[in-house]
């Protein structure tokens, strides 16, 4: 199954221009919320409700897709847009909302949840730059997250109070994270180099492995005292990654988003111009070649999947020690949304940088959604899914396009 | 020379995991305190029935899906949307039977779509295999959650164990004759997939259309048609196993991984350790099966239920380690172009 061949359609998403692949990714993004408004309204007719939500063409629906997709990216936000801001019918009032505020709780959620996203999808990203498929960023995210907040918990006594305590813990912590993530990853990656066994199951069976044993060691040995719920000590309040700007209550800070920035530049920067990214670009575009070339494909498949692993176990630790404050069970599905946010991005780091917002907003509008609608917020997930399907399939919006700008002899696919 | 080197020091590595395995096995036995009389019995060779079927189908699915070309590693969310799908007809229609077309319909149209998205549109087929499955994931509980206000639906009806008289009474093996359709339904679909790819022209085509499609189409025959098929026939397939082990549940859980739980990526495990072959397939599934049949007669003992539920995710890692690289379909995951479009 590992055979190189078959990944060479991949190739053509990872590789195609610059300019494509943002447009494949827009309409595919655009296409994903035209087929999530549809599931929405058919849903919406499955359903009992006293009064329609809705109705178009004479027809009742129970959900109207206009207000979900509203609650969803504008209620993420805050809800910023004035109503009387309306540039179509000439009435040009301030855009902002009065009284909104760039800090509110809303956009912290998603902020919040955007930090740890970048985190994810550079995971899955930068394994896919490699060649390698690491569907693991969620198991990976989980040792991380537990490693980081017992290793946090045991160095609390010992460390010093105040600033110089937050300047000791933090980076231990992210450290204990990344460590125990990368270690977690280098197993996928040693079956893959040298046993050829296929990381998209080992990677999938070891997320189901991390978190029936993370269930065990905090519902067990390492479960907080007189809790009655999965959880390991709280980590030293000098721990928490200090909130800046936003109310602390969030679980927000930007010094994690900033945090959060700069892995992506570095990432950008170990991609691109050193040796390491080299070879492990290299040996995803084509292995043999990169052989010839004295690349030690073995080792670079064991280096991307500790890589991405220790940036999945960074996004672990970031979410112990900025949201949480403990490791408890029922992790959000981070790293499946990593796969999401990576594809989106076409596996560049200075991509996952935009396209993680856009996951945030989602992530934290789907919150909002289940407030002040009665739609599951599970419709986030399908939407996941769908974002990916149609990101795999360029083949069909170039199709689109070209019979769209067949009259006027544009030209799409170069 | 080098080669040879290679294969010795692969069945060295193969030796050496499954005599870790077989050690494993040994010590688990040892300190639960569980005898070889509790295995063989007919008790634990009918659960293992039962839970082989999501496993076994889904393989028997992706033996042709693979077989013709296009990797279908979507398997969990045919199982997943065949589940879900089979559960809502049965409280739809109060009939098992029209429950169990129902997820099978479900899943084949989710194998439409997957074959549309990877021949017509030539998407990467792992990465439109995770989308399906992705999909599924949420779709299964959203639907769920908008029919009956819960990722998990309410208990229905399911299937019940039909047993053969005289056979049923056998010792030990009689439980291979005291199980519900699903399971009937697999003893069939394993002899008649077996058939199909080994004694018949459409056989032949899915071989090729994997092997040397170029051959294929130059014989006349349509590649992407033989592939279409494939892929759908793996939908229904897959479709048949999820819907087998709902109904031999009566519920859809939906929370955390679904009740599917990572089947549809160890039925994947199971075809290649039974190299594309549905009898070793089946066999393969077996023991997958029989590792979730022990590891829930474990929980009751005194080791850690979480602890337990790792072993049958532990022992398909290893059993990919010793079995490598198998032999793919030399065409597999790529797509084919027929010359005179």
């Amino acid at each position: 199954m590992t055979d190189s061949r078959w990944r060479a359609l991949l190739q053509r998403i990872v590789y195609a221009s610059t300019f494509e692949r943002v447009v494949i990714s827009l309409a595919a993004l655009l296409l994903s919320i035209l087929v999530g408004g549809v599931l929405i309204l058919v849903s919406g007719r499955l359903t009992t409700c006293p009064t329609a939500a809705a109705t178009y063409l004479g027809v009742g629906f129970c959900y109207d897709p206009i207000t979900v997709f509203d609650r969803l990216f504008f209620g993420a936000l805050g809800d910023p847009m004035n109503p009387l801001f309306r540039p179509f019918a000439g009435e040009f009032a301030p855009p902002f909302r009065a009284g909104w505020s760039p800090f509110n709780s809303e956009m912290a959620v998603t902020l919040r949840e955007t930090a740890v996203l970048i985190f994810t999808g550079l995971s899955v990203a930068v394994a896919f730059r490699a060649d390698v498929f690491n569907i693991g960023t969620q198991g990976q995210l989980v040792v991380g997250a537990i490693t980081s907040a017992v290793s946090l918990t045991a160095l609390g006594p010992v460390a010093p109070s105040g600033i110089a305590g937050s300047l000791l813990l933090i980076p231990a912590g992210l450290l204990a994270g990344a460590i125990a993530g990368g270690l977690y990853g280098a197993i996928p990656g040693a079956l893959k180099a040298y046993a050829d066994a296929n990381e998209v199951i080992t990677t999938i069976m070891l997320n189901f492995v991390a978190a029936k044993v993370a269930l065990f060691l905090v519902s067990g040995p390492l479960q907080r005292a007189d809790s009655q719920i999965a959880q390991t000590e709280p980590i030293p309040a000098a721990a928490s990654i200090p909130s800046v700007l936003f109310d602390a209550r969030t679980g927000f800070s930007l010094v994690a988003l900033a945090v959060a920035v700069c892995t992506a530049l570095a990432c950008y920067y170990l991609l691109n111009h050193t040796t390491l990214g080299y070879e492990l670009r290299t040996s995803g575009l084509q292995a043999a070649a990169a052989r010839y070339a004295g690349v030690k494909t073995d080792r670079t498949i064991v280096g991307s999947l500790v890589l991405s692993g220790a940036l999945g176990g960074l996004g672990g630790a970031i979410y112990v020690m900025m949201i949480v404050g403990d490791f408890q069970t029922g992790v959000p599905s981070y790293g499946f949304d990593g796969i999401t946010v990576a594809i989106l991005a076409g596996s560049n780091p200075l991509g996952v940088l935009l396209a993680a917002p856009l996951f945030g907003i989602i992530q934290s509008g789907s919150i909002v959604i289940d407030t002040t609608t009665n739609v599951p917020p599970q419709l986030v997930d399908v939407l996941r899914g769908l974002i990916v399907l149609f990101v795999a399939m360029p083949e069909f919006f170039r199709q689109f396009g070209r019979r769209f700008f067949e009259d006027d002899g544009g030209e799409i696919d170069g | 020379m080098a080669e040879i080197a290679q294969r010795l020091k692969r069945r060295w590595l193969e030796l050496a995991l499954v005599s870790a395995l077989l050690l494993a096995l040994g010590v688990l036995f040892e300190t639960t305190g569980l005898t070889l009389g509790d295995v063989i019995s007919k008790r634990f060779l009918g659960a293992t029935l039962r839970l082989s079927v999501p496993i076994a189908f889904a393989a028997l699915g992706g033996i042709f899906a693979e077989k013709s070309g296009v990797i279908n590693i979507g398997l969990e969310g045919h199982l997943i949307i065949a589940a879900f799908a089979s559960i809502a007809g049965v409280i739809l229609t109060g009939s098992v039977w029209a429950g169990f077309l129902a997820g099978v319909l479900a899943s084949t149209l989710f194998a439409v779509l997957f074959a549309v998205v990877c021949i017509e549109f030539q998407a990467d087929q792992v990465i439109a295999g995770l989308a399906i499955w992705l999909v599924a994931l949420g779709l299964g509980p959203f639907l769920s959650t908008v029919l009956y206000g819960s990722v998990n639906t309410p208990q229905t009806g399911s299937f019940q164990a039909i047993a053969i008289p005289g056979l049923a009474s056998l010792p030990v093996i009689g439980a291979l004759f005291d199980v519900t359709p699903p399971v009937y339904l697999l003893y069939v679909a394993v002899i008649g997939c077996w058939y199909v790819l080994n004694h018949t022209a459409f056989g032949r085509w899915v071989n090729a259309s994997g092997e040397n499609p170029q051959a294929l189409d130059t014989a006349g025959i349509d590649v992407t048609r033989v592939r279409y098929v494939s892929v759908i026939l793996s939908g229904v397939l897959a479709g048949i196993g999820g819907a087998g082990y709902a109904l031999s549940i009566g519920q859809f859980t939906g929370s955390g991984e679904t009740m599917i739980g990572g089947r549809g990526f160890i039925a994947v495990v199971a075809y290649l350790l039974g190299n594309y072959n549905p009898i070793g397939a089946f066999l393969s599934t077996t023991l997958f099966a029989g590792l979730q049949t022990l590891q829930i007669q474990l929980q009751t003992g005194v080791l850690p239920a979480s602890l337990v539920q790792t072993v049958p995710y532990i022992t398909v890692i290893v059993v990919l380690a010793a079995v490598g690289h198998t032999r793919t379909p030399a065409a597999a995951g790529e797509h084919y172009e027929s010359g005179d479009e």
